[in-house]
């Protein structure tokens, strides 16, 4: 059962020495941390691999946490800068994601997978396709601002940008993630007929 | 200047002024533009907000804390002991060692230019040693320690060059 004990509650413990606490503090931030860590590298392996090394340094780094900051914020900022170095390791090229080539190719495997389904998939799964298909940078704004219950200065603390910038940032990574939702249900449309 | 989408979006994330939020209000009212794109902006809104997190595997939670328990156990034994500790190990040689010295800068007496005796507060005789350090024992001890610094060298090196291989 998960604790209704607060993070501060939970970190105290953990520094305590109760690791069953740090255990809930894990479970209660996990799906978050490996949706961002998702956004990230595009592949359930790598994101587990990202999000448990990210829990082992917020847990290492636990002591030197002060509450100034929400918890999540500090916690998604070393999301954001595991990833990021991650993504340099790897030598994934950002913009590749964006690669016209590739989105060509997802959406023929798609569409040819679930052809006669498409009355059956929800606007959820659309939604996630073309949240696949933004620029890690854009697939982050968007996951932070909708699902983290962040304000704009907390993601701007996260991101290590201005407030404004992510504003902008926000506004942009909208509006193309509005297009690829409209482009890949268009698609969908024109295999139904 | 601000676009009409990017007006409507400061408007629905509630991030413009009160001012610009009542002249905003005041033409989703008034225009038929205004009033369509909000209506479209809005139902994406709530389309986004509704994405889906991903769940990650059934063990996640337990390969973090088994990752943590493995590293808390390799931890070397001088970052494990408590430091208190390690330091009142050390204040006691410490003041034993002080109190040792005061104690014989105290019984020492200068008789002259040359002689110096040491008289102890208790009767201690100090064992005879110099029939251990003549004869056989003196050069089976040299030996011993000859072999014992020639083979110590001798692993340290084959670990250099392991580690150097790896």
């Amino acid at each position: 059962m998960q604790s209704k004990l607060s993070d501060i509650e939970l970190i105290e413990q953990t520094l305590a020495g109760n690791q069953s606490a740090y255990a809930d503090l894990v479970k209660r931030h996990q799906r978050f941390v490996f949706t961002l860590a998702m956004r990230f590298s595009k592949s359930r392996e790598d994101a587990e691999e990202i999000a448990q090394d990210c829990f082992i340094k917020a847990y290492r780094a636990l002591a030197a946490y002060n509450a100034q900051a929400k918890f999540s914020t500090w916690l998604y900022t070393i999301v954001y800068n595991t990833a990021m170095t991650f993504l340099r390791k790897k030598r994934i090229a950002t913009d590749s994601v964006d690669d016209e080539n590739i989105y060509i190719q997802v959406e023929n495997h798609e569409s040819a997978y679930d052809g006669d389904n498409v009355e059956n998939k929800s606007r959820s799964f659309y939604l996630n396709k073309a949240i696949d298909q933004l620029l890690p940078d854009d697939a982050i704004i968007i996951t932070l601002f909708y699902k983290s219950e962040q304000s704009l200065e907390e993601i701007a603390q996260t991101l290590g940008i201005e407030a404004n910038t992510v504003k902008v940032k926000l506004f942009r990574a909208r509006q193309r993630l509005k297009e690829k939702l409209e482009r890949n249900l268009k698609h969908e449309v024109k295999e139904l007929i | 200047m601000n676009t009409i989408e990017e007006k409507l979006w400061n408007y629905i994330d509630g991030t413009c002024t009160p001012v610009e939020q009542e002249a905003i209000a005041r033409l989703i009212e008034q225009d038929e533009v205004y009033r369509k794109k909000y209506d479209e902006l809005l139902a994406l809104n709530l389309e986004f907000a509704m994405m889906d997190l991903d769940e990650p595997s059934m063990a996640f939670t337990y390969n973090v804390m088994e990752t943590i328990r493995t590293e808390n156990a390799m931890q070397p034994l001088k970052a494990a002991v408590d430091k208190r500790i390690i330091k009142g190990i050390a204040v006691f040689f410490v003041c034993t060692i002080l109190a040792l010295l005061v104690i014989t800068f105290a019984n020492v007496h200068f008789t002259g230019t040359d002689n110096v005796t040491l008289h102890l507060p208790v009767n201690i005789k100090v064992p005879n040693l110099s029939g251990f350090f003549n004869g056989p024992f003196m050069k089976w001890f040299l030996v011993f320690d000859v072999v014992l610094a020639l083979f110590i060298t001798d692993s340290w090196i084959r670990r250099k060059k392991t580690a150097k291989e790896v």
